[in-house]
């Protein structure tokens, strides 16, 4: 399904994107996503397709707001019979719904006696009663607790898989993004790129991209020599070696990439392996992240490493003020336009 | 969660989160209630029960109040409605001047109004000349008493239901929109039930102001007699004697709809 819209208010923004599956749509909080959705319900004044025209009341879509906007003096089951016809079967209708989500036994309940996973599955079960033909998920995970995020993601993801019903899921979590059968990136309120999550994932074409989906060092280089399939970079005097990009040539700035979790450090004395990029580090800050370690260090560049799993936490030449080599594998260094 | 015993006194010491509260507001709010009530409890001290008595006309009086103030909280509720949602939905320029016009008939002194409402539609008014060919008088009916109460009381249900509308979530009426309601019935089925609370306050508020107006009623439309003028008209043809009796009553008479009005409205599944 291919969706066009343009708006111009609240807000300018135009955004053409294809869905195919469980798709997501990744950009920062601001960027206008929650307005598009509204706007393909019909709750904006928009023009695009698919239903462009239509009063709400006539678009087939099931629209979850982040706040899943349960009818509170509704129970769960009223509030998924809600968009039936009155008549035979319709509670019967709402109890398989429900079962469908897997919540037949809280039917009689209020929406304020439900946990918010449980809020967001009877708002589900009441958007697909209406028989929708494209699914509108806002911020999905914005009200998940963190401990049963993915179980609950992965539970959602599935359900709307198993109804074979376009989604367009909009969020600022990449943990989302990575999840989806095809994503989208929103920047300066616009699709700045598409593709599959590892396609984006692995090529972010922009700084931008490269920053939602969770790149900690982005950094301006230039691109020095090429030799055989090897490049050189330049990064403040510091030269990085990398796979030869066909787009790079040598005197042109280059934006670069490196993933927090794709670094590693060894003492300053110890022999790095073959091929591997070294960069010397005085080491500024160290501090745990749950199991991991999330530390910053200084050279001819400043780096954020993680790392996940350091062979001890106490190790001794992990501390502030340590001098260290950093180690990037070439084929884990991103170029994108500066 | 916390059980009620039968043995916790119903004033509790902690409030609904179980912090230790102070004593002093609850003083301070018995004492408040009982300066309010203190005259109603000296109508039970001045009332002469051994002489218990009505005079005539108290029983039309009363049929009078009750019937008519219910037709007017029946045009009330129709008219008031559709003006509070038009203030709660809508923006538009001159709105404050708008919400402080209604307030008008509120501020207005119930004989001035009284005297407006009769250089407007009496027979010799604005209006009046143009009703009166259509066949319809007002003073001194049904038609005329019906008209004072509902200019005295429906600008109290109509802020009170502005506020009622508002207080619905603008998110909620939005996503029936989105399940294929259309308005009349999102109207019905979300915006009625959830401001069910306060349209019942402004319903309480404006049949209490319907059925005590005096003011207004007494001077468009002295007859018929409803229980506030019959009170003044005992009073001078009688006597105290003949008040208090016709009083109590009209306080009995008065009161269950606004505590039946409070209860239904907290239940969830009024409608």
């Amino acid at each position: 399904m291919q969706i066009d819209y343009r708006m111009e208010k609240p807000i300018i923004l135009e955004a053409s994107l294809e869905l195919r599956g469980f798709t997501v749509l990744l950009g920062l909080s601001g960027e206008g996503k929650s307005c598009l959705l509204r706007a393909i319900a019909g709750l904006l004044p928009a023009a695009g397709n698919p239903f462009g025209g239509l009063p709400p009341q006539r678009r087939p879509v099931g629209y979850l707001p982040q706040s899943y906007a349960l009818f509170p003096h509704l129970k769960a089951w009223e509030n998924v019979a809600f968009p039936l016809q009155r008549g035979w079967g319709r509670k019967e209708k709402a109890l398989e719904l429900l079962g469908m989500v897997g919540l037949r036994n809280v039917a009689d309940r209020y929406p304020d006696a439900l946990s918010g996973g449980e809020q967001q599955r009877v708002a589900l079960a009441r958007a697909l009663a209406r028989e929708p033909q494209l699914l509108l998920l806002d911020e999905p995970t914005s009200a998940l607790d963190a401990a049963t995020l993915d179980v609950l993601l992965a539970e959602l993801i599935g359900q709307v898989r198993r109804l074979g019903l376009p989604t367009l899921a909009v969020t600022h979590d990449p943990r989302l993004a990575a999840m989806a059968d095809r994503m989208a990136v929103m920047a300066g309120r616009r699709i700045v790129q598409e593709g599959t999550p590892q396609q984006v994932f692995r090529n972010p074409l922009s700084r931008d991209v490269a920053r939602l989906v969770g790149f900690r060092n982005l950094l301006t280089g230039i691109v020095r020599e090429r030799v055989g399939k090897w490049m050189w970079v330049d990064l403040n005097g510091l030269l990085l070696r990398a796979p030869v990009h066909d787009w790079l040539i040598p005197g042109m700035a280059v934006g670069v990439g490196i993933r927090s979790e794709e670094i590693n450090l060894v003492p300053a004395g110890a022999l790095p392996p073959e091929n591997s990029n070294v960069i010397p580090l005085e080491l500024t800050s160290v501090r745990e992240e749950g199991l991991a370690l999330r530390i910053l260090g200084r050279g001819a560049i400043e780096l954020n490493i993680l790392l996940q799993h350091p062979v001890t936490p106490e190790a001794s030449h992990l501390r502030p003020g340590a001098e260290v080599n950093g180690l990037v594998d070439p084929e884990r260094i991103h170029f994108f336009p500066p | 969660m916390r059980q009620l015993s039968f043995m916790e006194p119903h004033f509790s010491p902690h409030d609904r989160n179980g912090r230790r509260r102070s004593i002093m507001p609850a003083i301070l709010g018995l004492l408040v209630f009982f300066f309010m009530l203190a005259p109603f409890a000296a109508l039970a001290l001045v009332t002469s029960w051994g002489k218990f008595h009505f005079v005539a006309g108290d029983g039309d009086a009363i049929r009078v109040s009750l019937f008519y103030s219910l037709a007017s909280l029946t045009i009330i509720i129709c008219l008031g409605t559709p003006l509070a949602w038009w203030l709660a939905n809508y923006e538009f320029r001159g709105k404050l001047l708008v919400e402080a016009l209604i307030l008008l008939p509120l501020l207005t002194p119930p004989l001035a109004m009284g005297i407006l409402l009769a250089s407007f539609y009496g027979p010799y008014g604005a209006a009046g000349a143009g009703l009166e060919r259509l066949g319809l008088t007002l003073t001194n009916n049904p038609e005329a008493f019906v008209l004072a109460q509902v200019y005295g009381a429906m600008p109290y249900y109509a802020i009170a239901a502005r506020a009622a509308f508002e207080g619905v979530p603008r998110e909620l009426e939005q996503i029936a929109m989105t399940l294929g309601k259309e308005p009349w019935q999102i109207f019905l089925q979300v915006t009625l039930p959830l401001s069910r609370l306060g349209l019942a306050a402004g319903m309480a508020l404006a049949w209490i102001r319907a059925m005590g107006e005096f003011g207004i009623v007494l001077i468009i439309a002295y007859f018929p007699q409803g229980i506030p003028v019959k009170l003044w008209v005992n009073l001078q043809d009688t006597g105290l004697s003949s008040v208090y009796p016709l009083l109590w009553l009209f306080f009995i008479i008065a009161m269950p709809l606004p505590l039946l009005l409070g209860i239904l409205s907290r239940r969830r599944s009024v409608f």
